[in-house]
């Protein structure tokens, strides 16, 4: 058989190439019920391990039916709002029919808060509140190689963050994955605020945030970039102002008003660490809404 | 079992492992040895990538035309690569893993020893014995991962297979040993220990 002939050549390659194709479209969609599934836990463990019901090896502990389980018992309000801060539609909170946003829903969301060809409606974003008082929201956006996601809590004044947790696709190992690997990463947003009167709603800085005189960030809405992971942390850092700016007025509106005694020693700290320099500018902005 | 088959299976483990010997696969080996479970995980699919793919294209072997043969190879590799991801996705014990080793299952098809023993084997031999190469140096090449494991998460988190061992004991966790470049001195102690006994492989 002469197997160098033209014809031949074209016919055995599209024959294979066809063949792998419908195999491995088989299998996909054989496995994907699975898949889903674990897809599933993996995003409550993330919720979960952003609202500091645990570390996320601690969580991870848990079975999917487990990790199921456990947020079905903590979480007290799951829905839908406008970039008005309306609710629009409630979210599923039953054991058997979970809703929660991974990285697909997500990407559809992402579409459409940024508009353009790939929108298919208005955005709809989710806001999921535990019974620790956390509110969780989630982010999404583009890393260095492919997408990038994480869900933020914060804590019940609607502005500092309780914590983090986030996840990529392809980020390079070692470097870029550390947003998601690095729990020393994800624990510098921890107290932080973030600021929803500006656009910059939160900044990863190159060249360090501002510290206080232990090396600890101050409270204000800036952490250190990862080094070496230049293009990550300016895609985590526009992830989080795109998404967080759409979550503004929801966060602005439910905020607790201030007559808590609590809450006014609150923002007096916070005019003290405004004296650290360049962040006054920030911080005022912050006391004059809050007054 | 004949002396030919016999050696197709053990030149690799040692006399001609893929990593201390032909150097391939450096790369891989110096991401998923952090720990022990990784290492295995990666070891196995490997194993199976490298043995299945090598009998699916010694079977074509006299089908293929031969100015296409890299992209039939790479086809079929490509295709076992994406079959052993979303097996490892689908089920609960595996997931996690496969999520751990991110990008390098999907890397296997760019590892040099699959391509390399379909090229220089499975292409000019009977599927029996060209399964068996595939798997034999799938297996010497997770035999090395498996040893740089062990050192690996011994001394760089105090554990093996997740289990505390030398943290009972006050030790502190080595953070160099973690990182890649330790990876890399401790091949190359491995290639130095081959060679000594293994003088043949000595350049004059």
């Amino acid at each position: 058989m002469n197997t160098n002939n033209n014809v031949y050549t074209v016919i055995y390659t599209t024959a294979i190439v066809v063949v792998v194709a419908a195999l491995l479209a088989f299998v996909s969609q054989s496995l994907k019920a699975r898949q889903e599934a674990n897809e599933k836990a993996e995003t409550i463990s993330q919720m979960l391990t952003s609202a500091q019901y645990g570390s996320k090896a601690e969580i991870d502990l848990l079975s999917n039916n487990q990790k199921l389980d456990k947020y079905a018992q903590e979480i007290d309000q799951a829905f839908l709002i406008d970039r008005e801060g309306n609710v629009v539609d409630s979210l599923s909170i039953d054991r058997e029919d979970l809703k929660v946003y991974g990285p697909k829903e997500l990407k559809r969301e992402n579409y459409n808060i940024k508009g353009g060809a790939n929108a298919t409606g208005d955005a709809h974003i989710p806001v999921f509140i535990f019974k620790n008082g956390r509110t969780v929201v989630p982010i999404y956006g583009a890393g260095l190689w492919g997408p990038i996601w994480g869900y933020i809590s914060f804590e019940a004044d609607k502005a500092t963050i309780g914590g983090a947790y986030f996840d990529h696709e392809s980020e390079t190992a070692g470097l870029g994955s550390k947003i998601k690997d690095d729990p020393s990463f994800q624990a510098e947003f921890v107290g932080e605020k973030a600021d929803f009167s500006s656009p910059n709603v939160f900044d990863i800085v190159k060249g360090g945030a501002p510290k206080d005189a232990d090396g600890k960030s101050v409270t204000d809405n800036k952490i250190d970039a990862i080094t070496g992971a230049t293009m990550t942390s300016q895609g985590l850092d526009a992830a989080i102002d795109t998404w967080l700016a759409a979550y503004a007025k929801y966060f602005t509106a439910n905020a607790p008003k201030k007559e808590h005694c609590g809450n006014c020693q609150h923002g007096h700290q916070h005019g003290g660490h405004g004296e650290h320099g360049e962040e006054g500018g920030h911080h005022h902005h912050h006391q004059h809404e809050e007054e | 079992m004949d002396a030919k088959l016999k050696e197709t299976i053990l030149n690799p483990i040692f006399k001609g492992n893929p990593i201390t010997v032909l150097v391939l696969g450096i790369c891989s080996s110096l991401a998923v040895t952090v720990t022990l479970k990784g290492a295995l995980v990666m070891t196995l699919s490997v194993i199976v990538v490298c043995g299945i793919s090598s009998l699916i294209l010694s079977l074509l072997r006299n089908t293929i035309p031969g100015r296409v043969r890299i992209i039939v190879q790479l086809v079929v590799v490509a295709m076992m690569v994406i079959l052993v991801d979303q097996i490892l996705k689908s089920f609960e014990a595996t997931y996690a893993i496969d999520k751990q080793l991110s990008v390098y299952i999907g890397l296997i098809i760019t590892n040099c020893i699959v391509m390399g023993r379909i090229e220089a084997f499975a292409l000019g031999n009977k599927p029996w014995p060209s399964f068996l190469d595939g798997v034999a140096n799938g297996a010497g090449y997770g035999l090395i991962l498996l040893v740089v494991a062990f050192f690996r998460e011994l001394l760089g988190s105090g554990t093996l297979f997740g289990v505390d061992i030398l943290g009972r004991f006050g030790y502190v966790p080595n953070n160099l040993v973690i990182l890649p470049p330790f990876a890399l001195i401790l091949l190359g102690c491995i290639v130095w220990a081959q060679r000594a006994v293994q003088k043949d492989l000595q350049e004059k």
